[in-house]
């Protein structure tokens, strides 16, 4: 379905809003109502509920706020609205299922259930910015992770020592050095045709536009991510990646965060949030799958209690009632070579895993600090997560086992460790874990593995 | 609860209508305005520190804060009346830099600031580095504020450090950063003067800048 036009329309079109009344009046107030019709409440001691009815309920509140919201243009002061004949008919023609990558590295990426036995699908990303210099061994680390699906790689700072900055040249130049480079790490790694999902150092359209090409830059068989503004906002420059990636071919993956504490209030507001803003992505974005990281205002974290309650019930609610793609982007809260960032990292793995959805893995250290992440912390969701899934566990095993996850590190949310960067956990020459996380990562496993994770190996 | 006590409830539960009823009988009683004032501070203060204690969030905050504007407005009459100096602590220049359309972080600081009783500027998202500059230059601004959600936007941050050094004004403006990523690092390659962690971080260090500036 080719729709942009109408998108492009809309936003010009669409009923007039100034961002303010968008808020307080549009916004905040539908929030409010939709929680309080669909009774949705939150419940501090099952991070991982078994309530399929809430779990519908949420979709249903999600469906209504989108309807009735819409979206604002902040260029154009505009709500970009959509009826529900047309969400039907999207929700209709969603595939459930995409071939991505390219050759024998081409993977089958499907929609699943919750409590599926399918694994899901894993994207390792460390999503945050590096030295420039530990762009290709960083990157090879994580492209030649057994269970990566695809790979999203670190982003540049800097580009040949100068400072990257948004719309200025400089960018121009990072966007292709990160491009190059992460096939390079991918090609090196024995997998050339990985799907890789770039480039998170262009944030300008213009940025992205320039590294589209299927022979040394994001391929068609590639993915891309193009956010959505907090909250329920676009403007032209996001429009206008969506033109190009539609028109180039390749996967768009919306990303979303919505926020914990912010304009849709607490954990019921902020996953009713966040199953809508998975309805931008079908209808305005045209997104092929969703990246989603709801965040926590004062932690920048989803590990934590009310967080696993609100990424286990946001993919309940859209893996019963739909067959959208949906990767749960863990963000920790300690750093890398941390047993507390293995921890958070397995609960979060395990709790989106066996609600239905997929895992994009993970940004440690509050996702804030240059080279502070590691595939390690990766490994162990998507370990988690693949293990979960093949033994065919319940979400009321999960719940068990979070608890007691969460009991290793709750208390520590506000105090994590900031651990250490990349560089001191990682020997950069060879990519591989030094002996002493990796050692620290046996541990933990063998920890999570004695609550009832059957690890296949 | 007496009158006054009913108003500043309503306003801290982020009830305007009723806050305006209640504003409008206060007055009434011929309560001193001077004496009124104190009381809607004294409950936005702690609006401001439920914030920080995470009892509340953005939405009873913003709620907080557009009742205490409308009340303030019903309220000025009264305060031109009474001839009442409403000094502010300081006056600042905020928005969210060049290339950056991200406004809620921004959006929380400059509803504390204003809780704290700052006159603030808010230039509003994508701004560019030269627009803070010039804009507290004409308000005579205390302080500029930019923030910065992504890192290839703070490089932006910094633009405005050496726009101010090229115009002579680089000391006649305390300049702070905020975003999600900045950090003491950049804080300092920028020669900017400080950053705030997070919102109520932030709102600190100004009251104390301005304590040290005489304000």
């Amino acid at each position: 379905m080719y729709k942009m036009w109408e998108i492009m329309e809309r936003a010009n079109t669409g009923p007039f809003c100034e961002a303010d009344d968008f808020n307080y009046k549009v916004f905040m107030p539908k929030m409010k109502e939709v929680i309080k019709k669909y009774d949705i409440k939150y419940d501090p001691d099952n991070p991982v509920p078994s309530d399929d009815d809430l779990a519908d309920r949420i979709w249903q509140a999600a469906v209504e706020f989108f309807l009735e919201v819409g979206v604002l243009n902040v260029d154009t002061h505009r709500r970009i609205m959509v009826d529900e004949a047309e969400l039907k008919e999207a929700l209709y023609h969603a595939p459930g299922r995409f071939l991505v990558g390219d050759g024998k590295d081409t993977r089958l990426w499907e929609s699943r259930r919750p409590e599926s036995t399918q694994p899901p699908f894993c994207i390792f990303s460390p999503d945050i910015t590096c030295d420039e210099e530990l762009l290709l061994p960083m990157s090879i680390a994580y492209v030649q992770e057994p269970l990566a699906d695809g790979v999203c790689g670190p982003i540049l700072e800097e580009s040949m020592g100068l400072k990257i900055k948004s719309g200025a040249p400089t960018e121009m130049a990072g966007v292709v050095e990160h491009a190059m480079t992460l096939r390079q790490a991918a090609k090196m790694a024995g997998r050339p045709g990985m799907f890789l999902v770039a480039v998170g150092t262009a944030q300008s359209d213009a940025g992205q536009i320039a590294v589209s090409n299927d022979q040394w830059g994001v391929r068609h068989t590639d993915g891309r991510l193009i956010g959505a503004l907090t909250e329920f906002r676009t403007d032209n420059e996001l429009l206008n990646k969506i033109v190009h990636c539609m028109q180039f071919g390749c996967f768009i993956g919306c990303l979303s965060g919505a926020i914990y504490g912010g304009y849709a209030g607490r954990t019921e507001g902020a996953t009713i949030l966040e199953v809508a803003y998975h309805l931008v992505g079908l209808t305005l974005y045209q997104a092929s799958f969703q990246n989603s990281f709801p965040f926590h205002l004062h932690f920048t974290s989803n590990s934590g209690r009310e967080m696993l309650w609100l990424v286990s019930m946001k993919h309940q609610a859209l893996s019963r009632n739909s067959r959208l793609l949906s990767t749960s982007n863990g963000f920790l809260n300690a750093g890398p070579g941390t047993e507390m960032v293995l921890y958070e990292a397995a609960a979060h793995g395990l709790a989106s895993t066996v609600s239905g959805g997929h895992l994009w893995e993970a940004a440690p250290t509050h996702n804030k600090y240059r080279n502070y992440a590691t595939p390690l912390e990766a490994r162990m969701s998507c370990e988690v997560g693949h293990a979960a899934a093949r033994q065919g566990m319940t979400r009321i095993q999960a719940n068990e086992i979070a608890n007691q996850l969460l009991a290793k590190y709750e208390d520590h949310v506000a105090d994590a460790p900031k651990g250490k960067p990349f560089q001191e956990c990682y020997d950069v020459r060879t990519a591989r874990p030094m002996p002493w996380y990796l050692d620290m990562y046996k541990k933990v496993k063998n920890e999570v593995a004695a609550m009832g994770v059957e690890f296949p190996y | 609860m007496t009158t006054l006590e009913i108003l500043v409830k309503a306003v801290m539960d982020g009830e305007e209508d009723e806050a305006l009823v209640a504003a409008k009988k206060v007055i009434k009683e011929g309560q001193a305005v001077e004496t009124i004032i104190e009381a809607l501070t004294a409950g936005m203060r702690e609006i401001g520190d439920q914030f920080a204690r995470m009892e509340i969030f953005l939405p009873e905050m913003m709620m907080a804060a557009q009742a205490m504007k409308a009340v303030m407005g019903e309220l000025e009459p009264e305060l031109q009346k009474s001839a009442m100096d409403m000094e502010k602590k300081g006056a600042i220049v905020i928005g969210t830099v060049e290339g950056d359309m991200h406004e809620i972080g921004k959006d929380i600081v400059i509803t504390l600031l204003q809780v704290q009783g700052f006159e603030v500027h808010d230039l509003g998202i994508n701004v560019n580095a030269l627009d803070f500059v010039k804009k507290a230059e004409e308000v005579n601004a205390d302080i500029i504020g930019a923030s910065s959600l992504m890192t290839t936007t703070m490089p932006n941050q910094k633009d405005i450090i050496e726009i101010l050094k090229e115009k002579g004004l680089r000391d006649r403006f305390h300049v702070i950063l905020g975003g999600a990523p900045v950090t003491q690092e950049w804080v300092d390659e920028c020669g900017a003067d400080s950053w705030g962690e997070n919102a109520g971080k932030a709102v600190e260090i100004l009251e104390r800048v301005m304590a040290e500036r005489g304000k």
